[in-house]
């Protein structure tokens, strides 16, 4: 799944662990999730949108599953 | 984090027990053992296994006491426990229930290896070898998620 986290974690000027640190997981599964390996939970999704602020769909791309 | 707090102090209790219980062993190996029972392979497998154990306990014990001394090393050891990519990785590589039943195959190989060696080869080698495909499914796993 596509998402804006490096984006916005680099608009932030935060790293990868910074951010794992602060929604609970580790700086690989950021790593992971920002190059699309691994599709994030919904509580973690919520979690990382919550950070920026966002909602949900302004970070993941959901496009792929929808039709 | 208090609650996790008080996990790795129960785990460090938990350990410290099974150091002593390892080093209780270990005495009772070397000075009480009957010289016939010493001879055999298995004996030394035994000794060598329980001071893994223990050895393994300790360092254990000294990483979790440096843990609760910096909360940084805590947050982090919480967030790696708790983080749903290896708990999924975990699953898929058969954690925990393979390192149970390895552990409870290597106890049973050393018990029945005092009446019949086949039988004990044949369960360390079986613990052994799940332990392996275990891993490198984890390893598998750790690259393509």
């Amino acid at each position: 799944m596509k998402t804006k986290i490096a984006k916005l974690r680099k608009a932030k000027k935060l790293s990868q662990e910074e951010l794992a640190l602060a929604v609970g997981v580790t700086r690989q599964t950021i790593s992971s999730i920002e190059v699309g390996k691994y599709t994030a939970s919904l509580p973690l999704a919520f979690k990382i949108a919550h950070y920026f602020g966002l909602s949900i769909e302004e970070v993941f791309d959901f496009s792929e599953y929808v039709n | 984090m208090d609650r996790y707090k008080k996990v790795i102090k129960l785990r460090i209790l938990l350990l410290s027990i099974l150091v002593i219980f390892s080093v209780i062993l270990g005495i009772y190996d070397v000075f009480l053992t009957s010289p016939e029972v010493k001879e055999s392979d298995l004996f030394s497998f035994q000794c060598g296994s329980t001071s893994a154990l223990g050895l393994l306990g300790a360092i254990i014990i000294i990483r979790y006491r440096g843990m609760l001394r910096d909360e940084k090393k805590l947050k982090l050891q919480f967030n790696k426990e708790k983080d749903e990519r290896l708990k999924a990785i975990r699953a898929k590589a058969g954690m925990p229930i393979l390192l149970v039943t390895s552990v409870l195959m290597i106890i049973a190989g050393v018990i029945a290896g005092y009446f019949n060696a086949t039988i004990f080869v044949t369960l360390i080698i079986a613990a052994v070898g799940q332990m392996i495909i275990s891993g490198f499914v984890k390893m598998i796993y750790m690259r393509k998620m």
